[in-house]
């Protein structure tokens, strides 16, 4: 389970996140929904540690992200897929994907390489296995990404705006793997605006305004009557839906 | 008072020596900026048979050591020439010589650094190439260039001590002196050392005055 | 007087030999440099102000003093504090500590452009700061970095005919002594400084081709 309680995170004098609790729990797909600047991205960056928190606290399976010996057992736990795919420009996407279990969870090289060749397998990419990262199209280089985080074997999937770098066609193949791994059941906390896919896969939806989470709402509850209840969340949907 | 102390005259040597290290140091520099800049010129209008020989000349002197070109003038040119070449003469000459090489690429840079539309621009408007150098190409390339140029400056202060090898009494000569005399290396070099280095900083000093200096000139003041 | 280079095709074998000397301190102190300038580099960029103030002022002193004062300091001093090695060692630890504060400049430069999403992507798969540092960092640095690491090393190759003031006779000493037993100082100085025109090209060559070797990977569309 990925437990925040009273998440405060600022730059500077921006409060960007503001008492924030919420709980995620093995098996859950949630989607975090909210205008751009309304810290969904930063809640990530809490999570994985990348950002350092003011106040509250983040335990995934127990584990505080905020000491640091007990945040590299959190980080083994979660995988992060990136906006901008971050990949290492300098390895192929076997080794993109290898690194981390050879590095992290000790697995011999050939094991690793092989399991890496079988995720990227799953995702289409057999061709392109020993591509490097600027050899590869946009859509192709996130489904590396997400590869690289499946390959720790992760409990949890923190998926940062995954589909906004790329261009529609990428962006579907990319939701079509995640839509696998959502019926598959991993678990995933996807930060996303891509309103109508978050609805179909999600289980859950977080809706961030202004740094604080004001619903948190079963997925068929938020997209209904619950949710429109909420001007906030009502005044979201429709102008998204008018882009 | 032991012989191979330190006297207070040692001061006053130290700084005679750092002064004839300065003076080296500034007149190659103006020196070299004359002739670097004219072979950049000389580039600029595509001079035939010029071009390449100052392109290979530059070439040739940026890429060998400043002590084996200091060695030619002072050693080679005597010998072939059957002329008279006192020390200082070599290191004006070699100093010199290094200091446009180097200049001469930067000038080059900083020529190109002006947009070609620029330049076409001021063609359309009639100015003549000369007129074009001066009024249009000049004040931008030189804004351009501080920068690098002072980083080449720190480095020839550097570079001047290599004279003291063929006996010119610089800073780096008054330290071997003084090093043979008392036989305190650590102290000697060190005080040495410890010149030089308050002479790059000072350069870098001026450099990064005269650069901010030029760009609140150019910079948009507003209407 | 006529400019007659046949007169020293027999000191060829004996000039050559100077070479190899060059060639050998070069080799060892560019290790010696790289080592020195990925520790210095490395703490450049590291999140403790300790060592980042330790590097800066490091970097600071030995690129902004004379090359040949740093020698005389190395090479007088060290026999003052009962350390006593020859003048090649005392050349290649010079080389190294003075290459090392120009190398730390190269890659500290590489890592700070390295996109912080690449790290941040290491740091949350779970590896180490040791292997970040290893597997990640310091291949995409040093990668970019191969042309001015070149740089550096073609000056190295430039300085190290300062080695010949300490009675090293590397390639500028032994022609010393040529030029000295031939009476011929114009035509061996200027063989010789053809001579590091040619080396440092044919190594600048070699960099050329070993940044096209390791960066084919990244030519087309990086992001």
């Amino acid at each position: 389970m990925i437990s925040i309680t009273g998440l405060r995170k600022s730059f500077g004098a921006a409060t960007v996140l503001n008492g924030i609790d919420l709980e995620i729990r093995q098996g859950e797909v949630v989607s975090v929904l909210g205008s751009s600047g309304s810290g969904k991205s930063t809640l990530i960056r809490c999570i994985n540690g990348l950002e350092k928190i003011d106040a509250g606290k983040i335990t995934v399976d127990n584990f505080d992200v905020s000491k640091p010996r007990e945040l590299s057992e959190a980080r083994k736990r979660s995988g992060t897929v990136f906006q901008l795919f971050n990949l290492y420009p300098h390895m192929t996407a076997v080794q993109n994907v290898a690194l981390a279990p050879i590095e992290v969870l000790k697995v011999p090289r050939k094991q690793a390489e092989a399991e890496a060749r079988e995720l990227l397998h799953s995702v289409g990419l057999t061709e392109r296995a020993d591509a490097y990262p600027s050899q590869l199209s946009g859509g192709q280089r996130q489904r590396v990404g997400i590869c690289r985080a499946l390959a720790m074997k992760p409990s949890y999937l923190l998926l940062d705006e995954v589909t906004s770098a790329l261009d529609p066609e990428m962006t579907s193949e990319v939701l079509s793997i995640l839509a696998k791994l959502a019926k598959g059941g991993t678990t995933m906390v996807f930060v996303t605006h891509e309103i109508e896919f978050a609805r179909s896969i999600s289980s859950r939806i977080a809706f961030l305004d202004k740094g604080q989470l004001i619903a948190d709402l079963p997925t068929e509850d938020f997209f209904s009557a619950t949710g429109m209840a909420l001007p906030r969340v009502a005044q979201f949907l429709s102008k998204m839906r008018k882009d | 008072m032991r012989y191979g102390d330190f006297t207070p005259f040692d001061i006053i040597l130290l700084l005679q020596g750092l002064g004839v290290s300065l003076a080296l140091f500034v007149s190659t520099t103006l020196i070299g900026i004359v002739i670097g800049t004219a072979w950049a010129v000389i580039r600029f209008y595509r001079v035939p048979v010029l071009m390449q020989l100052v392109t290979f000349i530059a070439e040739l002197l940026k890429n060998s050591p400043v002590l084996v070109q200091l060695f030619l003038v002072f050693f080679g040119l005597p010998a072939f020439l059957k002329i008279n070449v006192t020390p200082t003469e070599a290191a004006v000459i070699t100093l010199s010589g290094n200091s446009a090489a180097f200049i001469y690429v930067i000038a080059v840079s900083a020529i190109e650094s002006v947009g070609r539309d620029q330049i076409e621009a001021a063609r359309v408007f009639g100015l003549t190439r000369w007129q074009i150098l001066r009024r249009v190409i000049a004040p931008q390339a030189t804004a351009f260039a501080i920068g690098p140029l002072t980083g080449l400056l720190v480095n020839q202060v550097q570079v001047t001590s290599l004279i003291s090898v063929i006996g010119v009494m610089d800073l780096t000569k008054v330290g071997n002196i003084l090093n043979l005399r008392t036989l305190k290396p650590f102290l000697v070099w060190t005080a040495v050392g410890l010149l030089y280095y308050l002479t790059a900083k000072l350069v870098t000093y001026a450099g990064a005055r005269f650069e901010k200096r030029l760009r609140a000139h150019t910079a948009w003041k507003g209407l | 007087m006529k400019f007659d280079l046949s007169i020293l095709a027999k000191h060829i074998p004996f000039l050559l030999e100077g070479a190899w000397l060059t060639l050998h301190a070069c080799a060892l102190a560019v290790v010696g440099s790289l080592v020195l300038g990925l520790v210095i580099g490395a703490m450049r960029t590291s999140a403790s102000p300790l060592l980042n103030r330790l590097a800066a002022v490091y970097i600071d002193i030995f690129r902004n003093i004379p090359f040949i004062v740093q020698l005389f300091f190395f090479y007088f001093g060290l026999p003052e504090i009962g350390i006593y090695i020859d003048a090649f060692t005392t050349g290649v630890v010079a080389l190294s500590i003075a290459g090392g504060a120009f190398t730390s400049d190269v890659i500290r430069s590489g890592i700070l452009a390295i996109d912080p999403g690449v790290i941040e992507a290491a740091q949350v798969s779970g590896l180490r700061k040791i292997t970040i540092f290893r597997k990640i960092i310091l291949p995409i640095a040093l990668r970019a970095s191969v042309r001015p690491l070149g740089s550096v090393f073609i000056n190295l190759i430039l300085t190290s005919s300062i080695l010949s003031t300490i009675t090293l006779n590397e390639l500028t000493g032994s022609a010393k002594i040529v030029a000295s037993n031939t009476f011929r100082p114009f035509e061996v100085y200027f063989v010789l400084l053809v001579a590091y025109a040619a080396l440092t090209y044919a190594v600048s060559i070699l960099i050329g081709m070993l940044h096209r070797y390791l960066n084919r990977h990244q030519e087309e569309g990086a992001v």
